[in-house]
């Protein structure tokens, strides 16, 4: 298959195949109730995109050329960047699905769910691949359309709602700066083309308010301290398999938009990548400290999504803005491994939610002292958990130390004193982090369960699946982590290539 | 065939972990006996892997880059440490056949045993730094993992975080240091900075000689981080005995002798280096003796024997270091076998409710004697020679003398206490009912060859100190005919100075009553030692100011929209400004 239909099918699959999957799921529930097409359209989708994905992926790492394309007004560019998202957003998307099926089975509009969550995943790959600012924000917005109405899925609970509500508002305010950023840009460089923006910017007052709003406007999405405070609701509120992808990939996809749009401004100023380091460091630091006192288990991880982003704005920042690509590889290693860790955390604390709550019809958050003894009743739920959120605090031989290393180690190559105080930072933050993290884990494993755990439901296999598949992937590239450069190397080169070359 | 056992060491205990802990807890037979044979089978590699110290083979595995090449390279350090860690692993695990009998979640408990010791060997064979922190990381994760093994005690929880969090903060030096080394030569190649110091600028080697120390003083629990170690004594004893006796702490001491070539040109290093172990030494002899809890009294000693090890690579005296290591490991692993076996029988850790449980244990009190013996550093015990070497090097080099008579002091110290506890638990009238029987099969199993360790490990003091001058050439080290090193040790003055503080200390607990105002002169001095001399109080002051400030930054979380919006407007308005003052990085 010639490479470029295969980057057009991959991009353009599962945003056509969505209604498709609506359509026909809907049809086949009404006549059989028990029928569940739509999750497995989902999952062939997936699949299918996958397949497109690892032909035109294949042809780029191979050329090392950049795959372009133009359909109308719509172009698109695979680099190394959108390669990385294109792969975590599907293969996060993929286990998603196959996980998705059981929570949200007994739930009416399932068929949405999963049209939805389809959708969602092509939008993101789209993001990823967006030539120009108009592109880029239009499949940004798409993509949050989606997440909206996912965040609500559960549109009779009041705080469902309400959560939904705040990330609308607060992501429609970022969405109007934006816009306003946009045409600025195209007031001043006569074009949205970001090659022909970066030829054309050149420093002004004008441009440089253009910058500042594409960084608020799209960091409400990124979750950049302090435009976060929709995520904790949010994250908190959805179905455990969206708090997965809003956590793993959604914020990170706020991300490349931003790198995306200041990579075209990057010789108006020197301060963006001062500036994504500052946020790194605030971020870190609110995100574990709100953290620490948290009693509601998918608030907590939610909080520890901003730490996290943290980190990856720490490599990419450094990379941005010192052209360090260990740092920039391990900014993108991070966003990897990160997805796959927060991405088994929501997965591995929503099969409890599940067993212990929603599976008997209740819909309350599920709290710390739910967790005590779990591992007696649900041994691979609190394992795939403890391995999840020892990644995330750093520990070997998990995937996290891993990727925070290659961050850190760029930061020193730098040889710049306030990046290696930031990495000092970074690396006590990580200590930090483990004074919730460690204490989860203790209470997995005590030997009294909760009575609540008694009385728990047993966890489906199918959710099981991706969470041992998660669980392994932590600990393979834990062991193993030059496993992943074939992606992370190229989008690191990327991303130099976009902040000066 | 050094490959294949470098492999093995490391690998037959992670495979045993996954086995034990595959095999399920409905089979507990079958996890003791997988456990068991795991880890007597990796002893043997190590044991096996010893004659390959002086060839010095190189195992790579090709990672690459920020990563370096995975290597592990055994030499005498290497191999003399990868043994220790395994053979007494392996008599800890034969041990807790008996400890762990009828024990709930077993498979977690040989699991993280048996991963303990693979890391461990791994954190001695490799040459990369990297890898060295992760194997460090790695041990700290099993340590915390089984100090709080039975998680429903909050005590046992709270003493594996606070290890596992003091230990991280500590590894912050080690991390620094390999980053440094990485940054400055494109490698983490721990053989070229130690053939080569001159690699590194000295600012950055000044950085990574002081990030070690940092971390090894946090591993070995050496001053200002020795707190952790004594909450570590809520494991089970087997554990307590070898990760937190035996092997993990000795980690520090090793990472410290390992770069001591590097580092010892580094000004104010050995100072600093000496000033550790000299303070962990003596603060902690101070504690032992005012302690009641058994584990705790053996807990402090152990702080103040590393502190013994410490001092010595600071003054310069690696081999006698390493020996030192060599004696303690086994005396005291002994000792907290044998407390185990004590406190299993009597079902309490408190010293005050013991006393003449020696009549209802024989065995056990002629081992612990033993044990006892060798670490008040009475002759002809392993203990005493690995002493007196480390004093003898006190006085080489210039070393200042006030900090030889410091240690000095504290062996006086240390025989008071070891003395006192020896009494309290085995001799003199019982103070309250204890139901006590003897040990069982597999604890006396574990206990002999430990004793006659004990007994005889200094007459490997030759071979040792000549592996250790082959395979360490920039260590220059000098080897000697074990004769030599035992006349040397017997005609210095210093021994004979040690052993008259000795038994000054001997005396002073023999005639306790009679110094009843001496005791109550120091009243004072003991209420601050059982207070571990305020470190707690910073400790607590820490964590209470985190907890604080992020209940306070809680209500930044108002969960109201218009506050939201403000917060993004606020932002918005600081990063234009930052954009119009054009900060950048200088």
């Amino acid at each position: 298959m010639n490479p470029n239909d295969a980057f057009i099918l991959a991009v353009g699959l599962p945003v056509i195949a969505s209604p498709v999957i609506y359509l026909i799921g809907r049809i086949a529930t009404r006549k059989n109730p028990k029928v569940d097409l739509a999750r497995w359209l989902a999952l062939l989708t997936l699949l299918a995109d996958g397949y497109f994905l690892f032909i035109a992926g294949m042809e780029f790492i191979q050329s090392r050329h950049e795959l372009l394309i133009a359909i109308g007004a719509i172009s698109l560019r695979l680099d190394g960047i959108a390669l990385l998202l294109a792969a975590v957003v599907l293969a996060l998307g993929t286990l998603v699905t196959l996980f998705s099926g059981p929570a949200v089975a007994r739930d009416n509009g399932r068929e949405t769910y999963f049209a939805l969550l389809t959708a969602m995943i092509g939008t993101i790959i789209g993001l990823g691949a967006a030539d120009d600012l108009f592109n880029l924000w239009v499949w940004f917005e798409a993509m949050a359309l989606c997440s909206y109405v996912l965040v609500a899925f559960y549109r009779n609970e009041a705080a469902a709602l309400e959560a939904g509500v705040k990330y609308l508002v607060q992501s429609a305010l970022g969405t109007v700066l934006v816009l306003l950023a946009i045409g600025l840009v195209f007031a001043n460089t006569g074009s949205l083309d970001l090659d022909e923006i970066r030829l054309a910017a050149q420093p002004s007052g004008l441009m440089l308010a253009a910058g500042a709003l594409f960084i608020i406007g799209f960091g409400v999405k990124a979750a950049l301290v302090p435009l976060h405070t929709w995520l904790p609701d949010a994250h908190s509120q959805a179905p455990s398999g969206i708090s997965a992808m809003l956590s793993g990939v959604v914020i990170e996809a706020g991300l490349v938009a931003i790198l995306r749009a200041l990579g075209a401004l990057h010789l108006v100023t020197v301060s963006w990548g001062a500036l994504l380091l500052g946020f790194s460091a605030v971020n870190m630091l609110v995100g574990n400290l709100m953290a620490l006192r948290q009693t509601q288990v998918k608030r907590l991880l939610a909080y520890s999504s901003l730490s996290h982003m943290g980190y990856i704005l720490l490599g990419v920042g450094a990379g941005a803005v010192m052209g360090s690509e260990y740092s920039a590889a391990g900014g993108f290693f991070h966003i990897l491994t990160h997805a796959m860790m927060k991405g088994l955390a929501f997965l591995a604390a929503g099969a409890l939610l599940y067993s212990l709550h929603q599976a008997v019809g209740n819909h309350d958050p599920l709290v710390l002292d739910d967790l005590n003894g779990a591992s007696r009743k649900y041994p691979l739920a609190a394992f795939a958990f403890s391995v999840a959120v020892l990644g995330l605090g750093g520990l070997p031989p998990l995937a996290g130390f891993m990727s925070k290393w290659q961050i850190f180690v760029g930061g020193f190559q730098t040889g710049n004193a306030w990046i290696m105080a930031l990495v000092v930072f970074a690396a006590l933050n990580s200590v930090l982090s483990l004074g919730y993290y460690a204490p989860l884990v203790n209470r997995l494993y005590r030997r009294q369960p909760a009575g609540i755990v008694e009385q728990g439901r047993p966890i489906p296999v199918l959710m099981s699946v991706p969470m041992v598949v998660l669980s392994l992937g932590v600990v393979v590239l834990g062991v193993w982590p030059s496993l992943a450069d074939w992606l992370t190397g190229p989008a690191a080169q990327s991303l130099l290539m976009l902040f000066g070359g | 065939m050094a490959e294949q056992l470098i492999l093995l060491t490391v690998g037959l205990p992670w495979l045993g972990a996954l086995l034990c802990w595959a095999a399920g807890d409905r089979h507990p037979r079958l996890q003791h006996t997988l456990a068991v044979s795991f880890s007597v089978a990796a002893g043997i590699a190590a044991l096996l892997l010893i004659p390959f110290g002086y060839e010095r083979p190189l195992v790579t595995l090709p990672i690459g880059g920020a990563f370096g090449d995975f290597t592990f390279s055994p030499d005498g350090l290497g191999v003399f440490l990868a043994a220790v860690a395994t053979v007494i692993g392996s008599l800890a695990v034969i041990f807790s056949v008996d400890y762990m009998r009828g024990e709930a979640q077993l498979g977690r408990y040989y699991a993280f045993v048996l991963f303990f010791i693979g890391a461990m060997v791994g954190l001695v064979l490799t040459t990369n730094l990297l890898l060295m922190f992760v194997f460090w990381e790695i041990t700290a994760l099993t340590s915390y993992a089984l100090i709080s093994f039975h998680n429903d005690d909050p005590k046992a929880v709270a003493g594996g975080i606070k290890a596992l969090i003091i230990t991280q903060f500590g590894g912050l030096g080690l991390l620094i240091g390999a980053l440094v080394l990485f940054a400055h030569t494109g490698s983490y190649d721990i053989l070229a900075v130690i053939a080569n110091p001159g690699l590194l600028p000295s600012g950055a080697l000044a950085w990574m000689a002081f990030g070690c120390l940092a971390a090894a003083a946090a591993k070995s629990a050496q001053f200002p981080f020795q707190t952790w170690l004594p909450d570590a004594m809520e494991a089970p004893t087997p554990i307590s005995a070898l990760i937190h006796a035996a092997t993990m702490v000795n980690a520090g001491v090793y990472l410290l002798a390992r770069f001591f070539p590097a580092f010892e040109g580094v000004p104010g290093w050995r100072e600093a280096v000496m000033a550790v172990g000299m303070l962990s030494a003596l603060l902690a002899a101070v504690m032992a003796i005012v302690a009641t809890d058994l584990k705790r009294v053996l807990a402090y000693s152990t702080v103040s024997q590393l502190g013994y090890m410490v001092y010595a690579v600071g003054a310069g005296g690696v081999f006698a270091a390493q020996f030192h290591l060599l004696s303690h490991s086994v005396f005291k692993a002994l000792l907290f076998l044998g407390a185990g076996a004590v406190i299993h029988s009597v079902g309490t850790r408190d010293m005050r409710q013991m006393g003449g449980l020696g009549k209802k244990m024989p065995f056990v009190r002629l081992v612990f004697v033993i044990g006892a013996l060798a670490l008040a550093g009475l002759p002809v015990l392993n203990g005493f020679w690995s002493k007196e070497l480390i004093l003898e090097v006190g006085l080489e080099h210039g070393n200042p003398l006030w900090m030889l008579i410091v240690m000095l002091v504290v062996s006086g110290l240390t025989a008071f206490y070891t003395f006192r506890m020896v009494w309290l638990v085995f001799y003199g009238q019982p103070r309250t009912e204890l139901h006590a029987h003897d040990a069982g099969l597999a604890m006396k199993v574990a206990l002999a060859p430990l004793a006659l360790g004990t007994l005889s490990t200094w007459l490997l003091a030759g071979s040792f100190s000549r592996l250790l001058s082959e395979s360490l050439p920039a260590h220059r080290i000098a080897a000697f005919p074990t004769g030599e090193i035992l006349r040397e040790v017997l005609t210095a003055p210093v021994t004979l100075i040690a052993l008259l503080v000795i038994g000054l200390g001997l005396a002073a607990w023999w005639q306790r009553d009679r110094l009843t105002g001496l005791s109550q002169a120091l009243a004072s001095l003991g209420k601050a030692a059982a207070n571990s001399f305020g470190f707690e109080a910073v400790n607590r002051a820490v964590v209470a100011v985190t907890q604080d400030s992020a209940e306070k930054l809680r209500s930044t979380q108002t969960g109201m929209l218009s506050w939201n919006v403000a917060y993004l407007v606020a932002a918005l308005i600081v990063v234009l400004a930052i954009l119009a003052l054009g900060v950048g990085l200088p």
